[in-house]
């Protein structure tokens, strides 16, 4: 364009600009328009079965793991977004979901061996495992963070305090005060004998044994024969340090 | 990691509890699972064949934390792999056990496939060779358990893909391998 001189030139150019900016945005519009169309097609029909299987996948772990698993694979992440649909279902931010997810998995793959009661240390250790390679440190405030988002899927994801350590449960069941005082008493030697109990916290043993089998029927204790003195010792996968307990089931 | 030998033991062999077999059926499944596999993978690497439940076998116990495995739970932890076709009872009694790290069908592919290396079709040999013998050593053939080859070379026999026949000395049979 040849450049005409005065006032009038100037103008005309800066008209000429404007012209130019208007049609860009209009082709800009267009484009992110449709791409919106089709992104909400998608989205609604996700939302649907979201809503249709909420249920399902906010009560069973193993349907959720799957759920998102099919997200993935669709190259969907329905954890990067901290708003709309995804907040109002499911409540939670990208990073701290991404976590709760991994939890959710941790707990599920050790839930055989301690019965789906986990000590924070041992289930962030494994969850550093598992991230390893991206870029984010973990801390135990972003598990204990994580967890409490957990709640909101009502699958009883809750962190209990024990003595010093804290434990994360991940089944329903709810420990009653004298469970916790029997897992706080393990938490010396890993394991509790009815005699040490009836000692330390002056329990009949009845009340001893009843509470230990409850323990033993939900998968949170394992009982022991072998040692010499003939004692039977329970002991609980929760409370000893064993990370690697059983990884063959990764 | 405590080792035996060569062979790694797992984590779990450490934990005292899982000497004792454990009467809540969820726990118990992971605790049989477990040993399952650790026997499976001991036999294998060590190629062991046999387990006698009456005697001195590495893995029913641990001195390190003294605790070893009560008969009930030996024979409870075989009988699940034999449910899995993984194991035989040698006796009624329960006393001697198969190991079948490779299953009877695996190890007849691998008595086909060793055939077919050393180009043995339509030719004769011993099951003393098979088990002995130069061609077979470095293989999973070398030192193989008798009563597993012969149970994988009548299973062959009964494909067709050999014939078995008495041999010269009474304690050795010959093979004909087809073509």
């Amino acid at each position: 364009m040849r450049r005409r001189p005065g006032i009038g030139g100037l103008q005309t150019a800066a008209a000429a600009r404007d012209q130019y900016r208007l049609l860009g945005e209009n082709v800009a519009k267009i484009r992110t328009d449709l791409m919106k169309e089709q992104l909400a097609t998608f989205r609604s029909q996700l939302e649907d079965f979201a809503r249709k299987h909420k249920n399902d996948i906010r009560k069973n772990p193993a349907f959720r793991s799957q759920f998102h698993e099919m997200c993935a694979k669709v190259g969907v992440d329905p954890l990067a977004s901290n708003k709309g649909f995804w907040a109002e279902l499911l409540g939670i931010g990208d990073f701290y979901y991404e976590i709760g997810v991994q939890i959710v998995e941790i707990c599920l793959a050790t839930r055989a061996q301690n019965g789906g009661l986990i000590n924070l240390q041992e289930l962030c250790s494994l969850l550093r495992q598992k991230r390893k390679g991206s870029r984010e440190a973990v801390s135990e405030d972003d598990c204990l963070r994580a967890i409490s988002k957990l709640k909101v899927l009502g699958s009883g994801f809750e962190v209990i305090s024990v003595g010093k350590k804290k434990l994360v449960r991940s089944v329903p069941t709810e420990l009653n005060k004298d469970h916790n005082e029997i897992i706080e008493v393990a938490q010396a030697q890993g394991f509790v004998t009815v005699d040490e109990l009836e000692r330390r916290l002056s329990w009949t043993s009845g009340r001893a044994i009843d509470a230990l089998e409850t323990l033993l029927k939900e998968g949170f204790a394992m009982i022991d024969d072998g040692h010499r003195d003939g004692r039977r010792r329970y002991w609980f996968p929760c409370v000893s340090s064993i990370s690697s307990l059983g990884g063959s089931d990764a | 990691m405590q080792t035996l030998g060569n062979f790694k033991l797992p984590p779990f062999f450490n934990y005292p509890p899982y000497f004792t077999l454990q009467p809540v059926r969820d726990t118990r499944e992971k605790q049989v699972q477990l040993w399952k596999e650790l026997i499976l993978d001991y036999c294998k690497t060590q190629k062991i064949f046999v387990i006698g439940l009456e005697e001195e076998f590495p893995l029913f116990s641990n001195p390190a934390i003294e605790r070893s495995l009560t008969h009930e739970a030996r024979e409870a932890f075989l009988t699940a792999l034999v449910s899995e076709g993984r194991a035989e009872w040698l006796d009624k009694g329960h006393r001697k056990c198969l190991i079948l790290w490779h299953r009877i069908q695996d190890w007849a592919d691998i008595i086909l496939n060793f055939v077919k290396d050393y180009g043995l079709e339509n030719s004769v040999t011993t099951v003393e060779e098979i088990r002995s013998g130069p061609e077979s050593r470095g293989t999973d053939l070398q030192g193989v358990d008798r009563i597993i080859l012969m149970r994988a070379l009548k299973l062959l026999e009964h494909k067709g893909k050999l014939a078995i026949f008495k041999g010269t000395s009474a304690d050795d049979e010959g093979i004909k391998f087809s073509s």
